[in-house]
């Protein structure tokens, strides 16, 4: 039973990370839907240099760069082009599937190296997650930038009146959001399952995506979502842990039909007069000046 | 003359620039003269270095005397000089209006006043200094503050967070009890409330006009530019903004130039009016020195009657029967309420009533865009209650709807296309499927001939037109199709004084020919000039509806405000 919560909860860590990162992007306006694929450059890269290198620290760093490239990337694309952020995001997605196939594949098999010690059972990551949900709501909502942040994603041309560069605040929040993502990837591969093997992450990072618009964009019901996920991911692994009541392709299909009916219930008339938009009204809009 | 002529360096301390070379821009030479030597040439000018701007202290300049003052401003855009020779001074404390017809130019001057637009020739002068502004930030540092006739203000956001958005002294971390302290001084001076913890979604139009004028004076105005300040309120907030501009005039700090069209509110409330006219300053005098016929006059060029005289045509067929009929609005509240009423072949049957009484419902539910609830309509003596928008127009319904810009027209078609919304459906102008262009456009280019539309040509897309402009393309391609029932839908809304009178005589050629016209209008004033009923709207339900020659203008505005005939007159 511990061993099932604390498993939930070490999954849910890797959904947090990874949906902060998506959700600091599409609060700028940025939708990333390759999230996927930037976990897996973050998780493969980084697993490789710590397998050569035999460091934790240097993997992580890793894979955390790699992450920002990859956002700097998108960033290119959706704010310098004023490209459409979606077509993009399938790129990088694809892109990720492909090319880390290529480049792991030498490496399949375990990491081999001393597990990261847990701090009562539970993944060091898990309280790191934590962390980064308090800190990144308080930056939101508390601070001159998270507004900067949030008026940029809300309406650009308002923002810039206001004096604020609309491409500065959202090349930021990309790179800083893909850092997160690739951070997640690395925490995959080196802490909560360091074994690689082609495509490992099975849709991880689109449960991601699904959490950010589940949570309304609030990074606390971020993280009470990841952990429900997260928990709903162990148990399309470990089906048999509730005997006879789904199988575990039905049990992996419960986010997304949980996020469904959040999207549905946010689209009602009742929801948006009672609680306003809470979709970022530029999310996935280009904002090129003529 | 100025009060500031401090250490600081201005970017104007260098005076002039003489051009020595011109070769590839990277390496163009300029002579740099002090400010005290003589005057080069102004053109031109590169400024390499990014230049500290000091704002001037308006409490260092006595009331009455200039802030600011533009000198020689000329600004143009292809085809056209927006600006040319401008010459305009605002002084402190006082109300500037700046009155034109649209496309005069008040708009250019004021973005070129606020740093949107550079000009092509001129200086501008804050304190007597000279000042340029690459964007609107300098000018903001400057004290000048700009609210658009378009809200700038974030709906998700609360009113406090949209006010502190890009202020210098927000802090890292926001320190929203200063900030709501600070902003509440500037809402007590001026004696403004306002929930500054409310979502701007949650506000009123005229509360958010308010968000934005306390966002400027809060990052400092001390001229701040209202551009049509009246035009999206309703009559009651635009006395409450009224008061409000007063307010900030006797403030020591504020100076309120305001550019409108309206020609009342400017002579209510402002101290001097400058005049636009194609680009050009035709007058700057002391409100107390004009009168409504004066002012009209100075910015059409030409004489303007205000009282249309009341064309009385023979009566006709009845041409629309409505009985009983209802409606529901969007959200799903009985908006009409049950009206009846027929309108005869050379009648103009004129609705009175403020916005979001049910004026909406009764057009769309007249035009084929909104299903009644009950009722009937009958349009020479056929039942159409349940025909669909195309069988309408088909039959003879013209409709003109009141946002010009969403339902009126397609902004990014050209005026062809858009002629062609209305003529796509007639036998004549398609030939086995296939649409004929060239008679649409031959239809078009006589439409733009006789209505007088400014355009270069019919292939421009139809966002370029001026909203007068727009307004009359929109009219004429309703007119064109003779209608037996025209619907006009505040008609000369944010229209100007020449523009209306035009807009206005074309109805009454309509009625001429023997169309009935069903206008509705927010305008007192048009709808007892023109309509031969008039028709006072509340809550869904006519308030009773008089002949033309009864309509006085206290009883139908009793009756708008709610109060029946019978009671009225009981």
């Amino acid at each position: 039973m511990w061993e099932f919560f604390i498993r939930s909860l070490d999954a849910s860590t890797i959904f947090t990370i990874a949906a902060l990162g998506e959700l600091i992007g599409q609060r700028s306006g940025i939708l990333n839907v390759g999230i996927e694929g930037v976990m897996l450059f973050g998780a493969t890269l980084g697993f490789i240099t710590a397998k050569t290198t035999g460091s934790y620290l240097l993997g992580f760093l890793v894979g955390i760069a790699v992450g920002g490239l990859i956002g700097l990337l998108h960033g290119f694309f959706s704010i310098t082009l004023g490209g459409d952020q979606v077509v993009s995001g399938m790129g990088i997605w694809i892109l990720g599937f492909g090319l880390t196939t290529y480049i792991g594949s030498p490496y399949t098999g375990p990491l081999g190296m001393e597990r990261i010690p847990t701090i009562l059972g539970l993944s060091p990551f898990f309280f790191v997650a934590i962390a980064l949900t308090i800190i990144i709501w308080f930056i939101l909502s508390k601070t001159s930038l998270g507004l900067r942040i949030r008026s940029v994603g809300e309406s650009p041309e308002v923002a810039e009146v206001s004096g604020i560069s609309v491409a500065k605040t959202r090349y930021l929040c990309v790179v800083g959001g893909g850092m997160l993502m690739g951070f997640a990837g690395a925490i995959f591969s080196l802490d909560y399952n360091p074994v690689w093997s082609y495509n490992f992450l099975l849709g991880r990072g689109f449960i991601a995506l699904a959490l950010v618009f589940f949570s309304m964009w609030n990074p606390f019901i971020l993280l009470g979502g990841s952990i429900l996920f997260g928990t709903l991911w162990q148990l399309s692994l470990n089906p048999q842990f509730i005997p006879g009541l789904m199988s575990r392709y039905k049990w992996r299909t419960v986010p997304f039909a949980i996020t469904l009916g959040a999207l549905l219930l946010m689209s009602t008339k009742w929801f948006r007069t009672k609680w306003g938009a809470a979709t970022p009204e530029a999310l996935g809009q280009p904002y090129v000046k003529d | 003359m100025p009060a500031c002529r401090s250490t600081s360096v201005y970017y104007n301390h260098i005076r002039s620039l003489e051009v020595i070379d011109i070769t590839p821009i990277e390496y163009r030479l300029f002579r740099v003269t002090d400010k005290d030597s003589q005057t080069g040439i102004q053109d031109n000018v590169l400024l390499t270095e990014e230049c500290p701007v000091q704002k001037v202290l308006i409490q260092d300049i006595k009331r009455g005397e200039t802030i600011l003052e533009a000198r020689g401003i000329t600004k143009r855009f292809p085809g056209v000089v927006a600006n040319d020779q401008i010459d305009f001074k605002i002084r402190v404390g006082e109300i500037h209006a700046v009155l034109g017809e649209n496309g005069a130019g008040k708009t250019t001057l004021m973005k070129i006043l606020f740093g949107q637009y550079q000009p092509d020739e001129g200086e501008i002068f804050i304190g007597g200094e000279e000042v340029r502004f690459k964007s609107p930030l300098d000018a903001i540092d400057l004290g000048i503050g700009m609210v658009h006739q378009h809200r700038k203000l974030i709906p998700a956001h609360s009113v406090i967070e949209n006010i502190i958005l890009g202020h210098p002294h927000a802090g890292t971390i926001l320190n929203l009890k200063r900030a709501e302290k600070e902003v509440l001084e500037i809402c007590e001076k001026y004696g403004f409330s306002l929930d500054l913890n409310a979502k701007v979604w949650q506000l009123s139009e005229g509360e958010k006009q308010l968000v934005e004028i306390i966002k400027a004076l809060y990052r400092g105005a001390e001229i701040l530019i209202l551009d049509e300040p009246s035009s999206a309120l309703t009559p009651m907030e635009t006395e409450k903004l009224l008061t409000s501009i007063k307010a900030m005039s006797r403030g020591d700090l504020a100076i309120v130039p305001f550019i409108t069209h309206k020609l009342p509110i400017v002579l209510r409330i402002s101290d001097r009016v400058t005049v636009l006219r194609k680009g050009k300053v035709v007058c700057c005098i002391d409100t107390s020195e004009a009168t409504e016929q004066s002012l009209a006059k100075e910015m059409v060029g030409r004489e303007v009657i205000f009282r249309i005289e009341r064309t009385k045509v023979e009566k006709g067929e009845t041409i629309l029967q409505v009985d009983d009929l209802s409606a529901v609005s969007d959200k799903g509240v009985v908006a009409l309420n049950g009206v009846s009423f027929s309108i005869s072949e050379g009648e103009i049957f004129g609705v009175a009533g403020i916005s979001g009484n049910g004026q909406r419902e009764l057009v769309e539910a007249l035009a084929g865009l909104r299903k009644p609830e009950g009722g009937s309509v009958w349009l020479d003596g056929e039942d159409i209650t349940f025909a669909d928008s195309l069988k309408r127009w088909q039959l003879g319904i013209g409709y003109v709807p009141a946002d010009r810009i969403a339902m009126g027209s397609i902004a990014d078609f050209s005026l062809v296309e858009n002629v062609t919304m209305n003529y796509y459906f007639d036998h004549e102008y398609y030939r086995r499927g296939v649409l004929d262009t060239k008679k649409i456009r031959e239809l078009t280019n006589d439409i733009i001939a006789e209505y007088d539309v400014v355009t270069p040509n019919a292939d421009i897309v139809a966002k370029c037109l001026s909203g007068g402009n727009l307004q009359k393309l929109i009219l004429a391609r309703v007119l064109s199709r003779k209608p037996r029932l025209l619907i006009v839908d505040l008609p000369t809304q944010g229209l100007d004084v020449g523009a209306t009178e035009f807009v206005r005589n074309k109805l009454i050629d309509a009625k001429k020919e023997g169309a009935c016209v069903l206008l509705i209008s927010e305008d007192l004033d048009e709808v007892l000039s023109l309509s031969d009923w008039v028709a006072p709207i509340y809550e869904g339900e006519f308030m009773g509806i008089l002949p033309g020659e009864d309509a006085k203008r206290e009883l139908v505005g009793a009756m708008m405000a709610g109060i029946h005939l019978d009671e009225e007159s009981a």
